[in-house]
C-alpha cells in the first residue's frame, strides 16, 4: 500500500472516504439549478410578459407567459425543498462512511497509535470533525455546482436576446462568484489567524477565573485575572474588526455588481432597441434577469468559509489516520512466543521503549524477568515514560532497542479506559464474549465489589457508564480491572489503576490489584503512590532515563 | 430607512428607464441622466451594505466581549460552589463558546429583523401608492409567511422532538461505541463493531433524514410564498396593462419592487436558526445576571489576634442529598496549626471555604472570635467585609497559579520593602525554593507564569509556599497536593507549616500524608453524612 503524500490537500484526501454517490450530488445540483432557474425564470418571463403586455396585444397571446410564471412561483420552493434533502441525505451518508472508515482504520492500525488516543480526541474527530467534512458537500460542493449552471441559464438568456449584454453579465457573474468567496476565505483566514492567541488567552483567563475555589478571590489575583480577559476581549474584537472590513467588501461586491448589470444592460440594450436589434420586450427582460441571477453566486463566501473549515476538520482526521496507518517497515510489536515450564513470562534484556515519532527512547537499558504469578510494580514521576513501557510489555508498541521476550498474552488496561454504556455483564464481556454470570460475580468479588454488586438494583443487568447509573471513582476503576480479569490473558497490565483516588483509597486498590497474583495472574502496574508498594514482588523506579530496580 | 429609500429609488429608476425605453422608444441621450442616477443609487446601496456589514460585526464583537465580561465578574461575585453548581459548569461552556452563537444572531438576524420593521412598512406603502391592487396582495400575503411558518412549527413540534429525543439517543451509542474504541482493541475486539457502527451511523442518517424532512417545510412554504406571490403580482400587472388600466413604468416599478417586499421576511426566516441559537445563549447569560448574589456585611476583624470558629458546620453538597462536610466544629488561632483529614469527597475544601466566607454553612455556624479584647462578640463570617478579610489570608492552592512576572515579584508580591532579601532568603531555604531558582536562568528574575517560563506544579507550589512565608498575612491555607508529590517537597511542605506556626499565624491544612498531619497541632476529621431529611435542610443552597 503507498502512502499518499503528505503535502497533499487533507480535504481532496479525506472526500474520497465520504464515498459519495456522485449521481446523487449531480442530482442535488440539477434540482437546485431548476429551484434557482425559476427564480430567474420567472424574473425574465415576468419582464417579458409585462413589457408585453403594455403594448396591449389580445390577451391569449400573453396566456403561456402568465401560467408559465405561476408554474416558476410554485416551482422554485417545492424544488429548493426537494434539493435540500437530496443534499443532506449524500451528505449524511457520506458522514457515516467517514465515520465507519475512520473505525475500521483504527481497529486494523498501529496498536500503539490506538491505545494512546485520548477519548476526547477521538470524539472529537469522530463526531464534530466528521460532520464538518461531511458539510462540504451541502454547503459547497452543491452551492458551487448550483451557481456555476444558474449563472449559465441567466447568461444564456441574456445572450440569446443580446450576446454583448449577456458576455457583461458573465464577466459581473464571475467577479462576484470568484472575488467575493475570495475575500470572505481571507476575512475568515485573516480573523483566525489574528484572533487565535487572543482566544486561547481570553479561555484561559475565563477558566481561570471561573474554576476558581476562592484561592484567586482570597490572594486578590482576581482583578489581574479580570485584566487578561478584557485585554483578550479587546484583541478578539480588533481581529473580527479587521476581518469584518474585508468580509464586508465581499458582501458590498454582491450588491454593487447586481445595480451594476442592469446599468450595463440598460446602456447596451437601449441602443441596440433604437438600430432594431432588440425588441422592446426583450430589453425588458435583458434588463431585469440580472436582478435575480445573482442569488446563486450570493451563496458562495459562505461556501468559501465552509471549506476552510472543512479543510481544518479534514486535516485533523488524516492526521489520525496517518498517525494509525499500518507501515510494515517499522518495527513490529513483539509477539507471544511459547517458552519452557518454569521460565518467565516476560524477559527483557538492554530494552529501550520509546515512540517511533519522537528521537529519543523514555526508558533504556532495562533488564527484567518476570515469572507467572508475580506482580512488577513501576514507579515514577510523570512523563518519565511509565505508558511507553507498559505498552511495549504488553506487546502494543515495538521495542526501541534491546530484546523483549513475551510468552503470555496480555491485556492492556489504560488510564482513561472506556466504561460502555451497556449492563455491567456485557461491560464485563467486552474482554471475553462468552463471559458466564457465575464468573461476573466471582470477577467481580475479587476486585472488591461483591457488596456493591449486590445492592444493585439489576444485579448485572444493571445499566452502568455514561447512559447509566453512576459509578463512583473507586468502583469504575475495580469494575474496569475485573474486567480485565476475566479477560484470557494471563498477564494484566495496568496504566495508573488508582489515579484521582484519595491516598487511602489508592492504597487499597493498589494493593488489590497487586494481591490478585494468588488467582495465578501475573500483574505489571505503573502507579505513582507509593503506599502499598510492599505489596509488590519487584519494584522498577524510572528515573529519566536511568533505571534503577530493587 | 436609508436601505429602504435606495431601493425604491432604485426601483423608480429602474422602472421609468427600462418604461420609456420600451413604451416610448427613447434614446440613450435622453435616459442618459437617469442611467447615471441609477448607477449613483447603485453605488450607494453597495457602501451602505457594506457599512451594515462592517459595523454589525463590529458591534456584534463588542457585545459578546461586555456580555462576557458581565458574566464572568457575576460568577465571581456568586461564590465558588455557585460556579461549582451544574449552572456555573454550563456558564464555563457558554462564556467561552456559547457566546459566539450570538454572533450570527446580532451579525445576520438582528439587522434583517429591523429592516424587517423599517423598510418592509415602507415598501408596502411605496407599492400600495403605485398600485393598490399590488399593494392589496403583498398585504394580504406578506402577515400570510410568518402565519404558516408558526402553524407548520406548531403541527411538526411533537414529532420534531420525539425524533431528536431518539437521534440523541442513536448518536449517543454511537459515540459510546467510538470513544471505546482504544479499550476494544485491547482486548482485540475491536474488529467485530465494525458492522455496528455502520449500522447505527444509518440508523442516524434515518433519523436525522427524518427531523429535516419536517424541519425544512418551514423553508419551503417561505419559499413558496414568497415567490408565488411575485408571480401573483406579475401576472396581475400584465392583465392590467393589457387593459390599458396601469401604464408601464409603474407596472415595471411594482414588479421590481415586489420581490424587495419579501426579501427581508425571507432573510428573518433563513437566519431563524441562528436566532433560535442567539436567543437561547442570551437567556441563559441574562438568568446567570440575574441570580441573586449573596449579602456581604461591612465589619472588619484583625486576625492576627482572632480565633476562627466552625460550629456544627453541614454544606448541603450540591445535587445530592449529602450534607459535605457534616457536624464539622474547629477552632484555630494565632500560633496553632489544624490539619483537616478525611477521604475524597467529605469536605474538606468546603470546610476551608466556609472558613473564609466564600460558602455559607446550611446548618451551623462560621465566626471569627477576637481574643484581645475580653467582651468582643463573635462575628459571623457572613458579615465580614470581604476584601478586608481576605487581605490577611495567604492560600496556597494544590495548583498554585502564577501571574506574569519574576520569581521574585511573585514570592515577594507587588510592593516588597526593606527587610525583604533576609525573608526572601529564609523563605525560599524553607519552601525548598533556593534550588529551584539556582536552577533558572536568570536565578531570582527569571520571567515566570504567563510568558514567562513554565514551571512544574511541584514548582509553583514551592513559590506559592515561599510566598505564603513571606507575606505577613495572619492567616495561612495550605492545601496539600494529592499528586506527583515527591519526599523533597512534602519536606519543605512540613518545613514551611512548623515555620508560619512557630511565627504565631494561624495555619489551617489540608492534608493527606501521614508526615504533614504530624506537624500540626491537632487533627479535625471531616465526614460527609446523609441527610437526613429533605424537610430538615432549606430549600436551596446558599452560594
Amino acid at each position: 500500500m503507498s502512502r499518499p503524500g503528505r503535502s497533499r490537500d487533507p480535504l481532496r484526501r479525506a472526500v474520497p472516504l465520504l464515498e459519495v454517490p456522485w449521481r446523487r450530488v449531480v442530482g442535488a445540483v440539477t434540482l437546485g439549478t431548476l429551484a434557482l432557474g425559476c427564480a430567474v425564470g420567472l424574473a425574465a418571463v415576468a419582464a417579458w410578459l409585462i413589457a408585453r403586455a403594455s403594448q396591449q396585444p389580445p390577451v391569449l397571446v400573453l396566456s403561456v407567459a402568465t401560467v408559465t410564471v405561476r408554474a416558476f412561483g410554485v416551482g422554485r420552493g417545492t424544488l429548493r425543498y426537494v434539493e435540500r434533502l437530496v443534499s443532506h441525505d449524500v451528505a449524511l451518508r457520506g458522514v457515516v462512511s467517514l465515520r465507519t472508515t475512520l473505525y475500521a482504520r483504527l481497529a486494523a492500525g498501529r496498536p500503539e497509535a490506538v491505545a494512546a488516543l485520548r477519548e476526547g480526541d477521538l470524539l472529537a474527530r469522530t463526531g464534530a470533525d466528521a460532520d464538518a467534512v461531511g458539510d462540504v458537500v451541502v454547503r459547497a460542493f452543491v452551492p458551487v455546482g448550483v451557481a456555476a449552471c444558474v449563472s449559465l441559464v441567466a447568461v444564456a438568456i441574456v445572450g440569446a436576446l443580446l450576446p454583448e449584454a449577456g458576455l457583461a453579465l458573465l464577466l459581473l457573474l464571475l467577479v462576484v462568484g470568484v472575488g467575493a468567496p475570495w475575500l470572505a476565505d481571507r476575512a475568515a483566514r485573516e480573523t483566525e489567524r489574528r484572533s487565535l492567541q487572543a482566544r486561547a488567552d481570553m479561555t484561559a483567563a475565563t477558566l481561570d477565573v471561573l474554576g476558581d475555589d476562592g484561592a484567586l478571590a482570597v490572594s486578590g489575583a482576581l482583578g489581574s485575572r479580570l485584566d487578561d480577559l478584557r485585554r483578550s476581549d479587546r484583541e478578539l474584537t480588533a481581529a473580527t474588526d479587521v476581518g469584518a472590513r474585508t468580509s464586508a467588501t465581499s458582501e458590498a461586491i454582491q450588491t454593487a455588481a447586481t445595480g451594476l448589470a442592469v446599468v450595463v444592460a440598460l446602456l447596451l440594450g437601449v441602443p441596440a432597441v433604437a438600430s432594431g436589434r432588440l425588441s422592446p420586450e426583450d430589453l425588458a427582460v435583458v434588463v431585469l434577469t440580472p436582478l435575480a441571477a445573482f442569488e446563486g453566486v450570493g451563496a458562495l463566501p459562505a461556501a468559501a468559509v465552509q471549506l476552510r473549515r472543512s479543510r481544518a476538520a479534514a486535516a485533523r482526521i488524516m492526521a489520525l489516520l496517518d498517525g494509525a496507518a499500518p507501515d510494515p517497515a517499522a518495527p513490529q510489536p513483539v509477539a507471544v512466543t511459547p517458552a519452557a515450564p518454569g521460565a518467565p513470562v516476560l524477559v527483557a534484556r538492554a530494552l529501550a521503549c520509546g515512540w517511533p515519532s519522537r528521537p529519543d527512547p523514555a526508558v533504556t537499558g532495562l533488564d527484567l524477568e518476570l515469572h507467572e504469578g508475580r506482580s512488577l510494580a513501576v514507579v515514577g514521576p510523570s512523563g518519565v515514560g511509565k505508558t511507553t513501557l507498559l505498552l511495549t510489555l504488553a506487546g502494543l508498541l515495538a521495542p526501541a532497542g534491546g530484546r523483549l521476550e513475551r510468552h503470555a498474552e496480555a491485556s492492556w488496561t489504560a488510564e482513561d479506559a472506556h466504561l460502555f454504556d451497556t449492563t455491567v455483564l456485557e461491560n464485563l464481556r467486552v474482554a471475553r464474549g462468552d463471559v458466564t454470570e457465575d464468573e461476573a460475580l466471582e470477577a467481580l468479588a475479587a476486585v472488591g465489589l461483591g457488596p456493591w454488586q449486590a445492592a444493585l438494583p439489576d444485579g448485572l443487568d444493571t445499566v452502568v457508564g455514561p447512559g447509566g447509573d453512576a459509578v463512583s471513582g473507586g468502583e469504575r476503576r475495580r469494575l474496569l480491572i475485573a474486567r480485565a480479569l476475566v479477560s484470557r490473558a494471563p498477564v494484566l497490565v495496568l496504566d495508573e489503576p488508582a489515579e484521582h483516588l484519595d491516598p487511602a483509597g489508592a492504597d487499597a486498590l493498589v494493593r488489590m490489584v497487586l494481591g490478585l497474583t494468588a488467582r495465578g495472574r501475573t500483574v505489571v502496574l505503573a502507579t505513582h503512590h507509593r503506599g502499598a508498594l510492599d505489596a509488590a514482588d519487584a519494584v522498577l523506579t524510572l528515573q529519566g532515563v536511568a533505571v534503577a530496580a530493587h | 430607512m436609508l436601505a429602504g429609500v435606495l431601493v425604491v429609488a432604485q426601483a423608480v429608476l429602474i422602472g421609468e428607464t427600462l418604461g420609456r425605453a420600451v413604451h416610448d422608444g427613447a434614446r440613450l441621450g435622453e435616459l442618459g441622466p437617469r442611467v447615471a442616477w441609477l448607477a449613483a443609487v447603485v453605488a450607494a446601496r453597495a457602501v451602505v451594505s457594506w457599512c451594515q456589514e462592517r459595523y454589525a460585526v463590529r458591534a456584534a464583537a463588542s457585545t459578546v466581549a461586555e456580555l462576557r465580561e458581565a458574566l464572568v465578574i457575576r460568577a465571581t461575585a456568586l461564590g465558588p460552589r455557585w460556579r461549582g453548581s451544574a449552572r456555573g459548569t454550563r456558564l464555563t461552556t457558554l462564556a467561552t463558546t456559547g457566546l459566539d452563537a450570538l454572533e450570527p444572531y446580532f451579525v445576520r438576524y438582528v439587522p434583517q429583523l429591523l429592516l424587517t420593521a423599517v423598510v418592509t412598512p415602507l415598501l408596502v406603502v411605496v407599492v400600495l401608492g403605485l398600485d393598490w391592487v399590488s399593494g392589496l396582495v403583498v398585504i394580504v400575503t406578506l402577515p400570510l409567511v410568518p402565519l404558516f411558518m408558526v402553524l407548520v412549527g406548531r403541527l411538526t413540534q411533537g414529532v420534531a422532538e420525539r425524533r431528536l429525543a431518539s437521534l440523541q439517543r442513536l448518536g449517543a451509542q454511537l459515540l459510546d461505541l467510538v470513544a471505546g474504541l482504544p479499550t476494544l482493541r485491547a482486548f482485540g475486539r475491536a474488529e467485530g463493531p465494525r458492522e455496528r457502527v455502520r449500522a447505527l451511523g444509518d440508523a442516524n442518517r434515518r433519523a436525522t433524514m427524518g427531523t429535516l424532512r419536517i424541519a425544512f417545510l418551514s423553508g419551503m412554504v417561505l419559499e413558496l410564498l414568497t415567490t408565488l406571490s411575485v408571480a401573483i403580482v406579475a401576472v396581475g400587472i400584465g392583465l392590467r396593462l393589457v387593459d390599458g388600466r396601469m401604464d408601464l413604468v409603474t407596472g415595471l416599478t411594482v414588479l421590481v419592487l415586489a420581490p424587495e417586499v419579501y426579501l427581508p421576511l425571507r432573510q428573518v426566516g433563513a437566519q431563524f436558526h441562528a436566532s433560535t441559537d442567539g436567543i437561547a445563549a442570551a437567556s441563559a447569560a441574562f438568568e446567570v445576571l440575574e441570580e441573586p448574589l449573596p449579602e456581604h456585611g461591612a465589619a472588619t476583624v484583625d486576625l492576627a489576634r482572632a480565633r476562627l470558629v466552625l460550629d456544627d458546620v453541614g454544606v448541603a453538597a450540591p445535587g445530592r442529598a449529602v450534607l459535605a462536610p457534616a457536624h464539622i466544629s474547629l477552632a484555630l488561632g494565632p500560633g496553632e496549626a489544624v490539619a483537616l483529614v478525611g477521604p475524597n469527597g467529605a469536605g474538606k475544601s468546603t470546610a476551608v471555604q466556609v472558613v473564609l466566607g466564600l460558602v455559607r454553612p446550611t446548618r451551623g455556624r462560621a465566626v471569627v472570635v477576637p481574643t484581645g479584647d475580653r467582651d468582643a462578640e463573635p462575628v459571623d463570617v457572613g458579615a465580614l467585609d470581604p476584601e478586608a478579610f481576605w487581605a490577611q489570608v495567604a492560600w496556597v492552592p494544590q495548583r498554585p497559579d502564577l501571574g506574569a512576572g519574576t520569581v521574585r515579584e511573585a514570592v515577594l508580591g507587588a510592593s516588597p520593602s526593606a527587610d525583604d532579601d533576609a525573608r526572601l532568603a529564609e523563605a525560599a531555604r524553607l519552601a525548598a525554593l533556593d534550588e529551584v531558582v539556582a536552577s533558572l536562568p536568570g536565578g531570582w528574575d527569571t520571567r515566570v507564569g504567563r510568558g514567562g517560563l513554565g514551571l512544574s506544579v511541584g514548582q509553583r507550589q514551592r513559590v506559592a509556599l515561599a510566598a505564603a512565608l513571606v507575606s505577613r498575612r495572619p492567616v495561612v491555607v495550605l492545601d496539600e497536593p494529592t499528586a506527583h508529590l515527591d519526599d523533597a517537597s512534602e519536606e519543605a511542605v512540613v518545613r514551611t507549616v512548623r515555620a508560619l506556626r512557630d511565627e504565631g499565624r494561624t495555619v489551617l491544612v489540608v492534608a493527606h500524608r501521614p508526615a504533614l498531619v504530624a506537624a500540626c497541632d491537632r487533627t479535625v476529621e471531616v465526614r460527609s453524612a446523609l441527610l437526613p431529611q429533605a424537610a430538615d435542610a432549606p430549600a436551596g443552597v446558599p452560594a
